[in-house]
């Protein structure tokens, strides 16, 4: 299982848990860090740009640090 | 606050506007209540010193008169041209109480050139003989015809007029001059328009001694020393703070000037000053003038509040109707647009873009509606391509 792949399952876990709008949330994340995530699959290969743009995205929209 | 946000922006630009325009109505409103305070002392001074010539000739055409009728007189020509000092008197003092009930208080004969001297004083009988030699005693010497203008003597300030008087051959028997005394014009003025008067002397043409000896004839303070350049003579009000002018009277324009705005208490005042020449075009003394604004600068204050007040209002109502019509036709629509978009990277394939007009807004809600069907075709087809 990809890195990216474990990021986009924790910050689904956080929708789920504080109840957002998912639709709207992945959205935002989606065009801060530039990636789909519809499009991350476990098999997604790993680049450490990405990487770093999801977090940062994942810290901004959500404040969860991954 | 979102600094970054154009609403902001608009906002702050349009409060600032606001501010401006206010601050400009303001200021122009006060411009134009201190200008109309203005022409009013303006209109004061120049309504006085017309007002002031018009009495001036006034009474000059009523002595003029007088004295026309006097020296028809047989009796009084004869007796002054046969220098019958007593006789003279016995004729025309009877006249002199009726005259001086009319303003005209100064009444003297006085005796040919050369030597020219006063030969009866009707106001003082027992004082004669004395020279003058004023002005406009030369003047009727050389013209021999009827010479009129202010001459301030000794005796006071005073518009007079001088003439000759010829005996049964025509020779030159004397002069007969009749004067008034120009304190009693500023309770004339002030009867005419209302205003406050202050006729001032310059102490270069008073003499020192006269005046305290005068002051204590009258029972009247001796104010020599109230001003350095020139005394009050006569005033229409018991305020004597109104009177303040610090100028030399020499240097006052023919057409006269306002000095300033003033307030006491919650009235406005406007003063103002002319100057008064004598016969010989010497100004020996000016014509305070002060005017009560309080009704016209009150309206001028409640016209300024109101005006203020409804461009207040009117901003900002232009204010909110603006923001209003920005935020409906622009940043309502273009919060929509970021919406939908966000929504799209989300995976909401259903969230329309409606086009509500054919504005600038309108063709980018139409331009990304169009690129919304390409996004959406194309994750249809990478879904798609994925699942095989």
């Amino acid at each position: 299982m990809s890195q990216l792949y474990d990021l986009k399952i924790r910050i689904e876990e956080k929708i789920k848990s504080d109840d957002l709008d998912g639709t709207d949330v992945r959205g935002r994340i989606g065009l801060k860090s530039g990636r789909l995530l519809a499009f991350i699959n476990p098999n997604t290969p790993d680049d450490p740009d990405g990487i770093a743009k999801l977090k940062r995205a994942a810290k901004e929209v959500l404040n969860l640090s991954l | 606050m979102n600094l970054k946000s154009i609403q902001t922006k608009a906002l702050l630009a349009l409060a600032l506007c606001v501010v401006i325009g206010i601050g400009c109505i303001v200021g122009l409103m006060s411009y134009f209540t201190v200008e109309n305070a203005k022409g009013i002392a303006i209109d004061a001074v120049t309504g006085s010193q017309k007002l002031f010539t018009i009495l001036e000739n006034r009474e000059i055409s009523k002595m003029t008169a007088v004295s026309d009728a006097l020296i028809m007189n047989t009796q009084v020509r004869d007796a002054f041209a046969a220098k019958h000092r007593s006789r003279l008197l016995q004729l025309t003092a009877p006249l002199y109480p009726q005259l001086k009930s009319q303003g005209i208080t100064n009444w003297m004969f006085h005796t040919p050139e050369p030597g020219m001297s006063v030969f009866l004083r009707l106001h003082n009988p027992a004082k004669f003989g004395d020279h003058l030699n004023r002005f406009i005693d030369n003047e009727v010497v050389r013209t021999h015809g009827i010479v009129a203008g202010n001459e301030l003597a000794r005796a006071g300030f005073a518009v007079r007029v001088i003439r000759p008087v010829y005996d049964a051959k025509g020779a030159i028997a004397g002069y007969v001059e009749f004067g008034e005394e120009l304190g009693q014009f500023v309770h004339a003025l002030k009867n005419q328009t209302g205003n406050e008067y202050g006729l001032l002397l310059s102490k270069k043409y008073v003499d020192r001694q006269f005046w305290a000896d005068s002051s204590a004839m009258w029972k009247r303070r001796d104010n020599w020393n109230d001003n350095s350049g020139y005394v009050v003579a006569d005033k229409t009000t018991t305020n004597d703070n109104i009177l303040r002018f610090t100028g030399d009277l020499d240097t006052i324009p023919v057409q006269g000037t306002v000095l300033e705005r003033y307030s006491e208490g919650k009235s406005q005042f406007v003063r103002g000053i002319f100057p008064i020449h004598d016969a010989a075009g010497n100004t020996v003394g000016a014509m305070f003038v002060v005017r009560d604004i309080s009704a016209s600068y009150l309206k001028m204050r409640r016209t300024q509040d109101i005006l203020l007040a409804t461009t207040v209002v009117c901003f900002v109502l232009g204010v909110v109707l603006l923001l209003n019509l920005l935020n409906r036709f622009i940043f309502r629509r273009l919060l929509h647009i970021i919406h939908a978009a966000t929504r799209l990277v989300g995976g909401d394939f259903e969230t329309v873009i409606k086009v509500e007009s054919d504005d600038e807004v309108g063709q980018l809600e139409r331009l990304f509606e169009q690129f919304r069907h390409i996004f959406v075709e194309l994750m249809k087809q990478m879904t798609a391509m994925q699942e095989k």
